[in-house]
C-alpha cells in the first residue's frame, strides 16, 4: 500500500480510484482534518492559524503571499511523505484548498522534482477517454505493488 | 437591534492565511455580517468567461463570478469586501478590476484590502465601519448643511482638533498635539468653546471621529461616533463646496493615509494605508525638525526649492531622513531638501494608494498636511491636476463630525 | 484569540457520492442506516456523509460501494457532518470545495463508464491516454499526406 499524492488534492475521482485500488490517497481533507481535530487557538473556518503561513516558509520565501505559504503548510508535508503522485493537469475548477494557481504550480514542481513514480493525465472528456483514464490509473497503481 | 449589514466577501487566500476569522470579527463589531455569494459552477464558467480577465487561480475565477452575480442583482448585498493576499500580482489585478467593475456598475460600497498573516481585526475595523456606515446610513450622509450649535472632535494619532459650528458656520476651533487622548480632547474643546464664546451647555449635539473616537465619544456622551473615512469625505466636499458630483479626497495623516472617491458626498471606493511611516505626515515633521524649521514653514520653504536635485533612494522614514541629512551635508540647499521630502511623500501615496482608487476631479486634499503647500504642489504635479485645499482643511474630521452631528439635534 | 476545543477527535468523515440511474441518495441512506452500527450517517443531495471510527467508516463505505460499485465514489472530508464552519446556510454560499466537486460530477459518468468497460475489456490492452505534458508534433509522412490531400 503506497501513499499517493493526488492532484487536485481535493479530487473525489482520484481519491476514490486510489483507495479503490488499495492505496492511500493524500488529500486536502486529511490535512484539514488534522487541524480541525487538534486543540489550539481558534481560527475558523479551517483552523489554519496565522502560524501556518510561517510554517510554509519551509517551502516558499517570505515574499511569497501568505495564502501560498498557508496552503504549503498543508501540502508540503504531504509532498514529502508521498511515494507516488497522480496529477490531473487540466484541473481548472478545483477551488478552495486548490484555489491558488501559484501554490498549484509549486506543488506540481515539487512533485516533479521528487524521484517517485508519477502519472500525468487530463480529465476524460468522453466515454472512451474515461476507459483510458481508469485503465491508466489502474495500471499505474498496480505497478506500485501492494494491491489488495 | 437593526439587522446586520450584509457584506459580500470576494477573496482569495484569507482562510489559508489564518485571517478569515479576523475579517469576520471586524465586520461583526460594526454590526456587519460576512457572506459568500451563492452561485453555481455554470455561473462561474459563464461569468468568468464573460468578464474576460483570464486569470489562472480558481478562487479568483470564483471571486469574479461572484462579483458578476452581485452587479447583476442575482445575489443581494449591502456592501462588498474584496480581500486578496498582499504581494500577489494576479490577485492585485483582479482586486483592482473587480473594485472598479462593482463601483461603475452598481451602487454597492466597496472596500478592497490586501492582507498578510499579520492582519488583525483591529486593522480592518475602520474600513468595515465605513463600509457599514455607507451601506446603512445614507440618510445621515446625505446632510449638506449644518444646523443648530454642534461640536465636532477629531482625536487623531498625531493631533486633536475641535470645532464649534453654528448655523452652517465655523465659530470656534481648537488644535493641539495628541498626548493623553482625553486631556488633549478637553483642551481643544475648551479653546474652541472660548473662541465661540460658548460653554458645553450651549452645544446641542456632539460628534467624534479619529483613532480616539470611542474613548472621547464615551466621555462626551457623543451623539455620533464615526470613523474618519466617511466623516472626512463628508467634511471635505462640504468645505470645498463640492457636495454634488464626483470628487477625490486625499488625507495624508500622521499615522495613515486615506484616499477616497466620493459621489454626491458619499464615499464609493476608499483605501486606507500606512505600512510605512515614510509616506506619512510624520516624515515631513521629521524633515522640518532636521531643517530646523517649524512644520508650518516647511511648505513655503519647499516651494522655493527643486526636489529633483536631491538624491533620495529610499521611502523609508529612517533611510529617507538619512538621505536628506546626507544631501544637506553634501551642500544641497534647505529649500531643495524640503521639496524632495514633499515629493517623496506625495510620490509614495501616489504609487501605493492612489492606484487603488479611480481619481475623479476635483481632487481635494485635507488634514494637517494639506497646509504644507509643497506637498500639495507635488501631489498636483503627480496627478496633473490642480488640487483643491478648502479653508479649515486641517479641521476636516472635526468639521465633518459637527456637520453630521446636527442630524441628531431633532431627535432630542 | 480564544482557545479552540475540537470535537469528533479520533474520527474520520467520508463523503459517499452516488451518480447513478438506479440508486438514489435516499436508497443509499437506507442501506447505510441498516449497517451503521452507531456511526453517524447524514443524507445529502449527492449521497451520504459518514462519520465514526476509521474502521467503522471503512466497513460501512465498503458495504455501500457494493450497492452500485461503478457509480459510488468515496472521498475524505476534513469536517464532521453538519459542521457550521462549512455549512452553506452559515456561509451564505457554498464552500469553495463544493464547486470543485460540482465540476467532477460532470466528469464522473465517464469514469463510471471506464469502470464498467474494464470489467469486460482487458485493461492492459487499453491504450494510454494522451500525456498532457507531451506536445507531439505531426510526423512528416502524415503532414505530406495532408498536403497532398489538399492539393488534389
Amino acid at each position: 500500500m503506497a501513499k499517493i499524492f493526488i492532484y487536485p488534492a481535493t479530487s473525489l475521482i482520484l481519491s476514490d480510484l486510489v483507495s479503490r485500488h488499495g492505496h492511500t490517497p493524500l488529500s486536502s481533507a486529511v490535512a484539514i482534518r488534522e487541524r480541525v481535530q487538534t486543540a489550539g487557538l481558534e481560527s475558523p473556518p479551517l483552523q489554519i492559524t496565522p502560524e501556518e503561513p510561517k510554517k510554509g516558509l519551509k517551502w516558499a520565501a517570505v515574499e511569497v503571499p501568505s495564502g501560498v505559504r498557508g496552503r504549503m503548510s498543508l501540502y508540503g508535508p504531504m509532498i514529502e511523505e508521498c511515494e507516488a503522485a497522480i496529477i490531473i493537469n487540466d484541473a481548472d475548477f478545483a477551488f478552495g484548498c486548490m484555489g491558488c494557481a501559484r501554490t498549484n504550480e509549486l506543488i506540481k514542481f515539487l512533485l516533479r522534482q521528487k524521484d517517485i513514480p508519477r502519472l500525468d493525465l487530463n480529465y476524460p472528456k468522453n466515454e472512451e477517454e474515461g476507459v483510458k483514464f481508469v485503465a491508466a490509473i489502474k495500471r499505474f497503481l498496480s505497478e506500485l505493488g501492494g494491491k489488495k | 437591534m437593526t439587522p446586520p449589514v450584509r457584506i459580500a466577501q470576494l477573496s482569495c487566500g484569507p482562510d489559508y492565511s489564518g485571517v478569515q476569522h479576523e475579517i469576520e470579527t471586524a465586520a461583526h463589531e460594526v454590526n456587519g455580517e460576512i457572506f459568500f455569494p451563492d452561485i453555481a459552477l455554470k455561473d462561474i464558467r459563464r461569468d468568468f468567461d464573460a468578464f474576460g480577465l483570464d486569470v489562472r487561480s480558481p478562487d479568483l475565477k470564483l471571486a469574479i463570478a461572484r462579483a458578476k452575480a452581485l452587479v447583476d442583482g442575482r445575489v443581494e448585498a449591502d456592501a462588498v469586501f474584496i480581500a486578496t493576499c498582499f504581494r500577489c500580482a494576479e490577485a492585485a489585478i483582479v482586486r483592482n478590476e473587480l473594485r472598479r467593475f462593482i463601483h461603475e456598475n452598481s451602487k454597492l460600497p466597496v472596500v478592497s484590502y490586501s492582507f498578510t498573516e499579520r492582519t488583525t481585526a483591529g486593522t480592518l475595523l475602520t474600513r468595515m465601519e465605513a463600509l457599514t456606515t455607507i451601506a446603512r446610513r445614507r440618510a445621515l450622509l446625505a446632510r449638506e448643511t449644518q444646523q443648530g450649535i454642534t461640536l465636532g472632535l477629531d482625536s487623531g494619532s498625531a493631533t486633536t482638533k475641535a470645532v464649534v459650528m453654528k448655523d452652517n458656520k465655523i465659530i470656534g476651533t481648537g488644535w493641539q498635539p495628541t498626548t493623553e487622548v482625553l486631556k488633549s480632547a478637553h483642551g481643544v474643546i475648551e479653546t474652541a468653546l472660548a473662541e465661540a464664546g460658548m460653554t458645553m451647555k450651549d452645544i446641542q449635539a456632539t460628534g467624534t471621529t479619529g483613532y480616539g473616537r470611542f474613548l472621547v465619544g464615551k466621555d462626551l456622551n457623543a451623539n455620533l461616533v464615526q470613523e474618519e473615512l466617511t466623516v472626512n469625505s463628508k467634511g471635505a466636499v462640504y468645505l470645498a463646496d463640492r457636495q454634488h458630483g464626483p470628487a477625490t479626497v486625499i488625507d495624508i495623516g500622521g499615522m495613515d493615509n486615506k484616499a477616497i472617491t466620493v459621489m454626491d458626498g458619499i464615499p464609493g471606493v476608499f483605501t486606507m494605508g500606512g505600512i510605512c511611516a515614510g509616506a506619512s505626515g510624520r516624515f515631513l515633521e521629521m524633515t522640518a525638525k532636521r531643517l530646523g524649521v517649524d512644520i508650518t514653514e516647511l511648505g513655503p520653504l519647499s516651494m522655493k526649492g527643486f526636489g529633483g536635485r536631491v538624491p533620495m533612494n529610499s521611502y523609508c522614514i529612517v533611510f529617507g531622513t538619512q538621505s536628506l541629512v546626507n544631501a544637506l551635508a553634501a551642500g544641497s540647499s534647505r529649500e531643495d531638501v524640503a521639496a524632495a521630502a514633499c515629493h517623496s511623500v506625495a510620490e509614495q501615496v501616489f504609487e501605493q494608494q492612489l492606484q487603488e482608487v479611480d481619481i475623479k476631479e476635483p481632487v481635494i486634499m485635507v488634514g494637517g498636511t494639506s497646509l504644507i503647500e509643497g506637498l500639495v504642489h507635488a501631489m498636483g504635479e503627480l496627478l496633473q491636476t490642480k488640487v483643491v485645499v478648502p479653508h479649515h482643511s486641517q479641521y476636516i474630521g472635526a468639521v465633518g463630525s459637527a456637520l453630521l452631528a446636527s442630524g441628531f439635534i431633532k431627535d432630542e | 484569540m480564544t482557545d479552540y476545543t475540537p470535537t469528533h477527535v479520533g474520527t474520520v468523515t467520508k463523503y459517499v457520492v452516488v451518480e447513478s440511474f438506479e440508486v438514489t441518495p435516499a436508497d443509499l441512506a437506507i442501506r447505510g442506516y441498516e449497517i451503521s452500527n452507531g456511526a453517524m450517517i447524514k443524507e445529502t443531495c449527492f449521497g451520504l456523509v459518514v462519520n465514526g471510527k476509521e474502521e467503522e467508516v471503512d466497513r460501512i463505505v465498503n458495504e455501500l460501494r457494493k450497492v452500485d460499485p461503478d457509480h459510488i465514489f468515496v472521498k475524505d472530508r476534513g469536517f464532521p457532518p453538519g459542521d457550521s464552519r462549512r455549512c452553506r446556510a452559515n456561509l451564505g454560499g457554498a464552500r469553495p470545495g463544493y464547486h470543485g466537486m460540482e465540476y467532477e460530477m460532470t466528469v464522473i459518468p465517464y469514469v463510471s463508464h471506464g469502470l464498467e468497460e474494464l470489467k469486460k475489456r482487458d485493461g492492459a490492452a487499453v491504450s494510454a491516454p494522451e500525456n498532457p505534458l507531451e506536445h507531439p508534433v505531426i510526423d512528416i509522412t502524415t503532414l505530406k499526406k495532408l498536403i497532398d490531400a489538399q492539393e488534389s
